[in-house]
């Protein structure tokens, strides 16, 4: 077996190469570029420093639209049935951008993406520059035609944040039978169909039924969301309780080793992770971090907007502007960038700080500074316990998070 | 081959349809840093590998 490299591009470490079987990317050294056989880059003239942002990002989400007909009640793009949306043109033309740029991925959504009847166009576009296109949907209005086109795509998630009636709870409306379909029309043409499920103070009961449902239907992977009060989820109170955060991930392990299907947790739950303190070596190896936005990550809005990420973050460019991504990406996005420089504490004394980067800012954004650390991290909410003699911690009941703006 | 120097140092499997999933592989967690170091080897091996005709 030889892992064919498909596509690489030069970074000050060396680089990253990607291999479709399996599918991966891997970062390698300047050793492993020149083994490889990939020409030299000005980048390795210099000695690589520690905090220095990727060249350009891995993954860029493109929010299509914010056009949709679910009307979710936590949805976090506040979408509606006439919510704007980038024209095929415009999509077009970004990931042309992003293809000069060197990004690998772009996570496609909204909204509701299959609402748009050019999304096979894009999807197909981004194939031809060299990008693999995945997409998160409803899965509502999905039939067996549009599941066959399905194949040009990556990964395809269906967002189920609950299984029967859960669902109708998580999301406002009875659409599990709809999810449910979409799951087993796209998995009978592919095999990488996977599941989305948002983490709420209501759903995470619920989590073993998603599981069993990932397994039932032999899907690939069970995606777990952190909900996040923006949007229309704001004014939900859905985050998670203290003693939830705590728990997240060994009920993760006990679901993968339970149910034996892959379990990934979103990068705002790192802070849950790593208060279990898992080995910060391992950690790094395998790309476990917390923020990376402005660094692995990118976002496109329907508007135009390139932001860190698709929750948070200031605009840094406008997408649709030849050359403004690329400039923006090698000057901007300080405000991600900078937070393991000038982290306060408890996270400038947290051995976990570099993988961490202090949680998720949409989430500490949205209690009130963008810059402050994740106030639902464990470790936070002890610091703050103890410092601050506001709450109990150790029982997990009585420890009260800030008020969400809203 | 395996003693050459080239050094994988990072991995990352499959694709990310999210927003926001670029996160915690719990499956790849779990193993811990031998786990890491051990298939960082063959990787670096299986990428050097001759193409076979």
């Amino acid at each position: 077996m030889k892992l064919e490299v498909v596509r690489a591009r030069a970074e000050r470490f060396g680089g990253i190469v990607e291999v479709a079987r399996p599918r991966a990317l891997l970062h390698v050294d300047r050793e492993m570029m020149r083994e490889l056989g990939q020409p030299h880059s000005p980048l390795w003239d210099s000695a690589a420093p520690d905090d220095a942002p990727l060249v350009a990002p891995t993954e860029v989400h493109v929010v299509l639209s914010r056009r949709c007909a679910a009307g979710c009640t936590g949805c976090y793009v506040d979408a509606t049935p006439d919510g704007a949306a980038l024209s095929l043109d415009e999509a077009r033309r970004i990931l042309d951008e992003l293809a000069a740029m060197g990004v690998f991925h772009v996570a496609l959504g909204g909204g509701e993406a299959l609402e748009l009847d050019y999304l096979f166009e894009v999807a197909a576009h981004a194939r031809a520059v060299g990008i693999t296109p995945n997409l998160t949907t409803s899965g509502l209005g999905l039939g067996a035609r549009e599941a066959e086109r399905c194949r040009v795509f990556g990964q395809i998630n269906v967002s189920v944040d609950g299984v029967g009636e859960g669902y109708r709870r998580a999301r406002g409306f009875d659409g599990f039978a709809h999810a449910e379909r979409a799951l087993r029309l796209l998995r009978a043409v592919k095999e990488e169909v996977g599941v989305n499920c948002v983490v709420s103070r209501s759903s995470f009961d619920g989590l073993t039924d998603v599981a069993r449902l990932v397994r039932r239907l032999r899907l690939n992977e069970l995606e777990l969301l952190r909900f996040k009060p923006v949007g229309r989820g704001a004014r939900l109170g859905e985050e998670l309780t203290p003693d939830q955060a705590r728990r997240i991930y060994p009920l993760a392990r006990r679901l993968m080793l339970r149910h034996r299907i892959r379990v990934k947790l979103d990068c705002s739950f790192a802070p849950m992770v790593f208060w279990h303190r898992p080995s910060a070596r391992a950690a790094a190896f395998w790309g476990v971090q917390g923020c990376v936005a402005g660094d692995v990550l990118a976002a496109v809005a329907p508007e135009g907007h390139l932001t860190g990420c698709s929750f948070a973050g200031p605009p840094e460019a406008d997408a649709r502007v030849p050359g403004a991504a690329r400039a923006a990406w090698s000057e901007g996005f300080a405000s991600f960038r900078s937070f393991v420089r000038s982290a306060p504490e408890p996270c400038a004394s947290c051995e976990y700080l570099r993988l961490c980067r202090g949680g998720c800012r949409a989430v500490a954004e949205a209690h009130g500074a963008f810059s402050a650390p994740d106030p639902g991290c464990p470790r936070v909410q002890e610091w703050t316990a103890r410092t601050a003699g506001r709450g109990q911690v150790a029982g997990g009941g009585s420890f009260a998070l800030p008020v969400v703006r809203g | 081959m395996i003693f050459r120097k080239g050094r994988v140092l990072r991995a990352t499997f499959g694709c990310n349809p999210n927003s926001s999933s670029l996160g915690v592989d719990v499956t790849f967690l779990l193993f811990g840093a031998i786990f890491a170091s051990a298939l960082a080897l063959m990787l670096g091996a299986l990428l050097r590998r001759p193409r076979t005709p």
